[in-house]
């Protein structure tokens, strides 16, 4: 459902900081594949997530997503295929407006602009049922505006909404390492539910390696702009120090990743 | 009695423009200095038209649609040609100089003489100008409540908050900032095209001072009500017009020249933007 072909990518082309970051990739995901991505400092992982959802263009080659191709497409109109949650919990909602109000942004999504008023009793009826299911109480709060709540609060509610209008793509980048250990678990486990039941296609970074096997299946170890992993049906019986070395082995050199996570 | 009706009076009409200010600098967050370009343009057509026999009713809608163009002309300066907003804002206002100009043909037009749209409120007798004001704020007041209650109004609530997010919501930011800026200096237009018709002329050099003292507006509103929802954000916009104007006032009757108005007015902003707690009001809201 999602093809990347022969990407390329550098920033500050012909200047004498060129970074060439990606060369030729090549990247596919099948439907209801859910890829969790790892890989070290500075090896494309963001940026992968970016091309994709099309932050800024490739510089050759070519993004299609369920057979559209999408390579040409501004930032605004690939978001029809694709729901994302950042790392920063501030990118993903608008602070100054109520949880409802958010909620009725990501509920239009994909219709336009309209005069319609943004809430009514039906859709506020809806929001208030997706809240509850997320188990934060946050159903009983659809007036408070979103600055008020927890970087937990607003990452879980930006998951609800980036997965509202069911995408044909999810887009997650270490959207737990802003937050404490319990609260990413928890986001963990509402992202895992949401993903199983609405069967998304999903890519997902982490820096949790744990995390990286326990979730999804399959999955993609990045260095320096490549792929260097990428395993599905193996992954099952991963464990965390079997993953190291079969880097070392593909890599010559050791994972170096300031804040993976073993434990 | 006579002091506090003007007062309402400027307040109100004013706070047409602090409305339009409002709207670019709070909601969609585009620090917009095309406000002193629009707000002239709206009185400079006014006064073109109704001096050449056009009903008052036509000069308004031409002078509102006038200003909304001079919007949509520095959202495509900045949001097209990538231009900084500071600087697309002035261009715009500078052009609109030299327009304003050409559409008066000369740098003063009086219309004392000419029917206003304000005569048709005559039979208010004292009240015309306050009943006409107060009418069109309270019809601007819902109307610009219902605006940012629809879909749109909260696409463009969101880009002054977050253009990141509103963009992975599938909508065009360059879309909503543009428009955005063709509401609010539309409004502005017709503020300047309403002021013309109650002082009975126009003036190229009427929008001086404008953006400050709408900017002044706004952020009396913002102190004087904190926790508020939209409705009553936009009524703080007008109220803190009227109370600036109460001030202004106040300080010509204590002895200050008319000239130094606008440098109380900056040393007004400025003070409201230095107080740490006020900055944090004035930066958080919308
Ligand atoms: N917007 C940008 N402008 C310039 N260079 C960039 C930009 N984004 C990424 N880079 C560069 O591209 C390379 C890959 O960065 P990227 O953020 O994709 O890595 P990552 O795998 O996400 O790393 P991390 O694990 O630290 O998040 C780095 O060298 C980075 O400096
Ligand atoms: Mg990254």
């Amino acid at each position: 459902m999602l093809k990347l072909k022969n990407v390329s990518k550098s920033f500050y082309k012909n200047t004498p900081n060129e970074n060439q970051v990606f060369k030729d990739l090549n990247f596919e995901v099948e439907d209801g594949d859910f890829v969790t991505i790892v890989g070290s400092n500075g090896a494309g992982k963001s940026t992968l997530l970016n091309l994709i959802a099309g932050v800024y263009p490739v510089d050759s080659g070519s993004i299609m997503i369920d057979d559209v191709d999408v390579t040409s497409y501004p930032e605004f109109k690939r978001s029809k295929f694709i729901g994302r949650v950042f790392q920063n919990p501030l990118l993903g909602t608008a602070p100054s407006m109520t949880i409802d109000e958010n909620l009725s942004i990501a509920y239009s999504k994909g219709a336009g602009l309209s005069l319609k008023m943004g809430l009514n009793k039906k859709n506020r009826d809806l929001f208030k049922e997706k809240l509850a299911e997320l188990g934060l109480g946050l159903e009983n709060r659809m007036k408070t505006k979103v600055g008020l709540l927890s970087g937990g609060q607003r990452q879980a509610l930006t998951l609800l909404m980036a997965t509202f209008a069911k995408p044909n793509l999810l887009l997650l980048d270490e959207h737990t390492a802003a937050l404490d250990p319990r609260t990413a678990n928890i986001i963990n486990e509402i992202t895992n539910k949401i993903i199983s039941e609405n069967n998304l296609t999903t890519l997902m970074v982490t820096h949790n390696l744990e995390h990286a096997l326990e979730y999804g299946n399959r999955i993609i170890m990045m260095h320096q702009g490549r792929i260097v992993l990428d395993l599905k049906d193996e992954k099952k019986n991963l464990t965390v120090q079997k993953l190291l070395k079969m880097f070392n082995e593909v890599n010559g050199s050791d994972f170096v990743d300031d804040r993976v996570m073993l434990a | 009695m006579s002091f506090a009706i003007s007062t309402l009076e400027q307040g109100l009409v004013y706070g047409i423009m602090a409305l339009g200010v409002y709207i670019s600098f709070k909601i969609i967050n585009f620090a917009d200095l095309t406000v002193e370009g629009s707000f002239t343009l709206g009185a400079a057509v006014t006064a073109k038209l109704i001096t050449s026999g056009v009903n008052p009713i036509f000069s308004i809608i031409v002078s509102f649609l006038a200003g909304g163009l001079a919007g949509l002309v520095t959202g495509f300066l900045n949001t097209k040609l990538k231009i900084t907003e500071l600087l697309a804002g002035i261009l715009t206002m500078t052009a609109l100089y030299s327009i304003n100009l050409r559409i008066m043909g000369k740098s003063n037009i009086p219309m004392l003489n000419n029917k206003s749209i304000l005569d048709y409120f005559s039979f208010a007798g004292n009240y015309r100008n306050i009943l006409f004001f107060g009418l069109i704020m309270i019809f601007l007041v819902l109307l610009t409540n219902y605006f940012l209650q629809t879909r749109t109004g909260f696409a463009l609530r969101a880009t002054g908050n977050n253009q990141q997010m509103v963009r992975s919501m599938g909508i065009n930011t360059n879309t909503t900032i543009t428009l955005g800026l063709i509401i609010s200096n539309a409004y502005i237009a017709l503020a300047g095209s309403l002021v013309s018709q109650y002082q009975g002329f126009a003036d190229a050099g009427m929008g001086i001072g404008t953006l400050v003292a709408g900017l002044a507006s706004v952020i009396i509103g913002e102190v004087l009500f904190r926790e508020r929802n939209i409705l009553w954000a936009v009524i703080s916009a007008v109220v803190g017009s009227i109370v600036y104007r109460g001030a202004i006032a106040v300080a010509l009757t204590i002895g200050f020249n008319p000239t130094d108005l606008k440098l109380l007015t900056a040393i007004l902003v400025v003070i409201a933007l230095s107080l740490p707690g006020l900055k944090k009001i004035v930066i958080s809201s919308n």
